[in-house]
């Protein structure tokens, strides 16, 4: 009965459409009127870093693309414009300064198209990569629905930011966890979904994704294109801080101190040794950010409208993936796909099933960590779950699917300290702890305005760059004087020298002497091994110039 | 036109009832294959001579990797009459992935006799001859899909360096070729053909280049200590046991210069020890 009505409904649809089309098309051949531009799309932000920001919309007819911005509303002083004709605009703002506000509008050669008046269109770079500074994410998995439970989730966040008494109004990021619209991530699905649903936000906050499997239905994976493709423009060189990936599929970011690791779950090989395991392993050891937050779709620990037990691509997600990341100080892992909110203990080592989880478990391979690793993380009653640069164990993970819909499950994880069968958002918010240290606190905000979770990683020690304050680099054998740009050997008594050797940073030979009191104002920057070479013995000792 | 208004109308007014309707039904999980299933299947006993709901049931179980399910019903839809050129495509990636490689090849080379351009179709022709063997046949269909592939993701890249070796396992030059016209595609920089580069120099011996692809790693990354210790491994394993201590030492100097957050995660722990016990293995 239901099948037949739905077909039904489908087929009237159809009518609708195509007599509105003929409403249209008539309209135009009797009255033909001079077509006005019309900004269908956007605009929204992508790939926003320090210095650069790219804008994009869509046009309902070709013409160019004029971005006129600057720091003060009234005054949109500089412009970006390409002269190509085209429907999809993309233009990058370029030379921008860090942390700072940029009002813009856009339009073509003509005129303005888009504008907000109460200054409610603008980018604020980020910060310099590394600095500490407030920071806040709004987290949105499984979003897509396009109907009012998308919409409440959406305006209770809204609602959060603009009633935040720190940093109101401000929501540096939005972070996409895929399933961004259904039923295919079709365009038409991503502008009733996505750009109808936020595009109030979208125009003042710089959008990242991961790809959902449902993105990844109507994304040609042969051709490496379809909408998701097309509609995000995300760094595959490492303009945003990061090692390149050469792919959007999967790629990185930095933002302030941060360090985000965007891998895709659903299309790409997740084996151990290929691409993006070997990107993402690379990645991850060349950062030097306080905190690394990762996200992908496929929940690694979920016991909602899907299982981590028995899904393929969430069991390779997580014996693959997570012991790497673990072992190189993952503090954060953000997950769809389930439609539900599970958020785990502080964890290290858990890659087995649910059952196989004990979080009294403390010892090497897991699976809690920390004496209130079992706890529930709160500030005001376990503790903040806690690294220390000697304890750098431990992260939560969240499967957060629900921005949408909810679709039930036994919830019931076994390294899930809550599950919620509940629409809602999340939101990261990294702050200074007053301590010297900081605090990355998530927050579970439900469509009825309610806080249903929080709690806080809090990490010491982060109050000032240690490279900043490293002692002079001397040793018993070596010591430099910058000012004069010379290094004095000291041998020991009973031993005579008898030649110097510098290797610069690849291990190349660069200057040889035999003096005790060496100029080095010839040698560039960087790190060098000096090797001193007596009568005796043959001692080696490193230096940064 | 009035007359059209009015219908339009009408449709308006009627959908409008019909969505209220359809908040009552409940969203189905999504991804739940079976159930898409079952309705297919219910489908199929009231049109049972429907070839398209064969083909898409196919499509449906292939996706729950029930092969032979899908074979069944592609081979159903094709017995009541589908002659779609994507009913092809579909048998041959169905028995392509149940390794059936030759009866791929042949689903596959059909779909081509009628569009033997599609790149899609190119590349599964490309790793159903490879599977066979026919390395020659499966270079040459590759070589067009890297040609007239829009945008190339370096997965394609690495599986085309694969191939050329596969049919000539000499053929290092050929290969590396590949990896370099890839990072002109994608980005000098990319990583996993930058990796696969320093692996195909090491497998052909050229030492030089080997050393200077790990000094552009050292050079490249922000943090050198895992980058060294690999050279250090490398120079070792030349016999260059001085350049190797050289090497070692950079790798300390780089752990030492770390935060002490990053000096104490597990896996520079576990470097630390590695960089012993090559140490020991030199001296
Ligand atoms: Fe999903």
């Amino acid at each position: 009965m239901i099948k037949k009505t739905t077909l039904i409904i489908m087929l009237l649809f159809t009518a609708y459409s195509f007599s509105q089309t003929a409403t249209t098309s008539l309209v135009s051949s009797t009255k033909p009127v001079k077509p006005t531009v019309l900004v269908e799309r956007g605009p929204y932000l992508q790939s926003g870093t320090a210095t650069r920001v790219i804008v994009k919309w869509r046009t309902n007819l070709a013409t160019e693309s004029v971005v006129n911005y600057g720091t003060e509303l009234g005054a949109l002083a500089m412009n970006k414009t390409s002269s190509n004709v085209t429907k999809e605009h993309e233009v990058t703002l370029s030379g921008l300064k860090a942390n700072t506000k940029y009002y813009f509008n856009i339009g073509n050669k003509k005129g303005v198209l888009s504008e907000s008046v109460t200054g409610d269109m603008y980018v604020i770079t980020a910060p310099n990569i590394g600095t500490k500074q407030f920071v806040r994410a709004w987290i949105l998995g499984d979003a897509g629905t396009g109907n009012n439970n998308q919409r409440a989730v959406r305006d209770a966040y809204y609602n959060y930011v603009a009633t935040s008494p720190e940093n109101t109004g401000k929501t540096d990021m939005m972070l996409f966890l895929g399933d961004n619209a259904y039923g295919s991530g079709k365009d038409d699905e991503y502008q009733k979904a996505f750009f109808d649903i936020y595009d109030n936000m979208l125009k003042k906050s710089v959008a990242w994704s991961c790809l959902g499997n449902h993105d990844g239905k109507s994304a040609d994976s042969e051709k490496q294109s379809g909408p998701y493709y097309d509609i995000f423009t995300f760094p595959t060189k490492g303009q945003a801080g990061g090692i390149p990936s050469g792919t959007e599929a999967y790629y990185s970011f930095d933002y302030a101190n941060i360090h985000f690791i965007i891998l895709d779950s659903h299309h790409t090989n997740r084996e151990i040794g290929g691409a993006m395991y070997n990107w993402a392993e690379n990645d991850i050891q060349n950062t030097t950010q306080d905190w690394i937050v990762t996200l992908f779709h496929h929940p690694v620990y979920t016991k909602g409208s899907h299982d981590s037990d028995t899904e393929d691509r969430l069991i390779e997600m997580r014996e693959n993936f997570m012991p790497m990341l673990e072992a190189n100080g993952i503090d954060l892992v953000l997950n769809g796909h389930s439609h539900s909110y599970e958020r785990s203990y502080f964890l290290n080592g858990h890659h087995g099933f649910s059952n196989t989880f004990n979080g009294d478990e403390m010892t090497k391979g897991g699976h809690t960590v920390g004496t209130n690793g079992h706890g529930n993380g709160k500030i005001d009653s376990d503790g903040a779950y806690q690294k220390t640069n000697e304890a750098t164990e431990g992260a939560v993970y969240i499967t957060t699917g629900s921005a949408g819909k909810i679709s039930g499950g036994d919830l019931n994880h076994q390294a899930m300290f809550l599950s919620l069968n509940q629409l809602g958002s999340c939101v990261m918010e990294v702050a200074d702890d007053g301590k010297g240290g900081q605090n990355l606190t998530v927050k579970f905000i439900s469509e009825n305005n309610e806080i249903e979770d929080y709690f806080t990683i809090n990490k010491t020690g982060l109050a000032f760059n240690a490279d900043d304050n490293k002692p002079e680099q001397n040793s018993s054998m070596v010591s430099y004087e910058s000012h004069l740009k010379t290094l004095n050997i000291t041998v020991n008594p009973n031993e005579r020298l008898k030649k110097v050797k510098f290797y610069n940073s690849i291990g190349k030979l660069v200057k040889k002497s035999r003096k005790e009191s060496i100029s080095v104002s010839k040698l560039s920057k960087g790190l060098y091994v000096v090797e001193i070479i007596t009568n005796i013995n043959t001692y080696s000792e490193s230096i940064k110039l | 036109m009035c007359n059209k208004k009015y219908i339009a109308n009408n449709i308006k007014n009627l959908l409008l009832i019909t969505a209220f309707l359809l908040l009552a039904i409940p969203v189905f999980a999504h991804g739940d294959l079976s159930i898409q299933i079952a309705e297919k299947t219910k489908a199929i006993t009231k049109s049972p001579n429907n070839f398209e709901l064969y083909y898409e049931r196919g499509l449906l179980y292939q996706q729950h990797v029930e092969y032979n399910k899908a074979l069944n019903d592609y081979i159903k839809s094709e017995s009541l009459g589908n002659t779609n050129n994507d009913l092809k495509y579909s048998m041959a990636e169905v028995y392509y992935l149940s390794e059936d490689y030759n009866k791929a090849l042949k689903f596959i080379s059909n779909y081509l006799e009628i569009d033997s351009i599609n790149v899609k179709a190119k590349k599964l022709e490309a790793q159903i001859l490879f599977n066979l063997k026919a390395y020659k046949k499966s270079l040459k269909a590759y070589r067009y899909v890297i040609n007239q592939m829009v945008d190339t993701r370096p997965e394609d890249i690495l599986e085309y360096s694969n191939i050329i070796l596969a049919e000539n396992p000499n053929n290092y030059h050929d290969a590396l070729e590949a990896i370099d016209y890839g990072l002109k595609q994608l980005g000098l920089n990319t990583l996993s053909l930058q990796l696969k580069k320093l692996e195909y120099l090491e497998a052909s011996n050229q030492v030089k280049k080997v050393l200077e692809q790990y000094n552009y790693f050292i050079l490249q990354y922000k943090r050198k200590e895992f980058w060294y210790y690999k050279k250090a491994k490398y120079l070792q394993k030349i016999n260059k046991p001085k350049d190797a201590n050289i090497a070692l030492q950079l790798a300390a100097i780089s752990i030492e210069q770390l935060d002490a957050k990053f000096k104490n995660t597990n896996s520079i722990i576990r470097l630390q020890t590695q960089i012993k016990n090559l140490e020991t293995t030199l001296n």
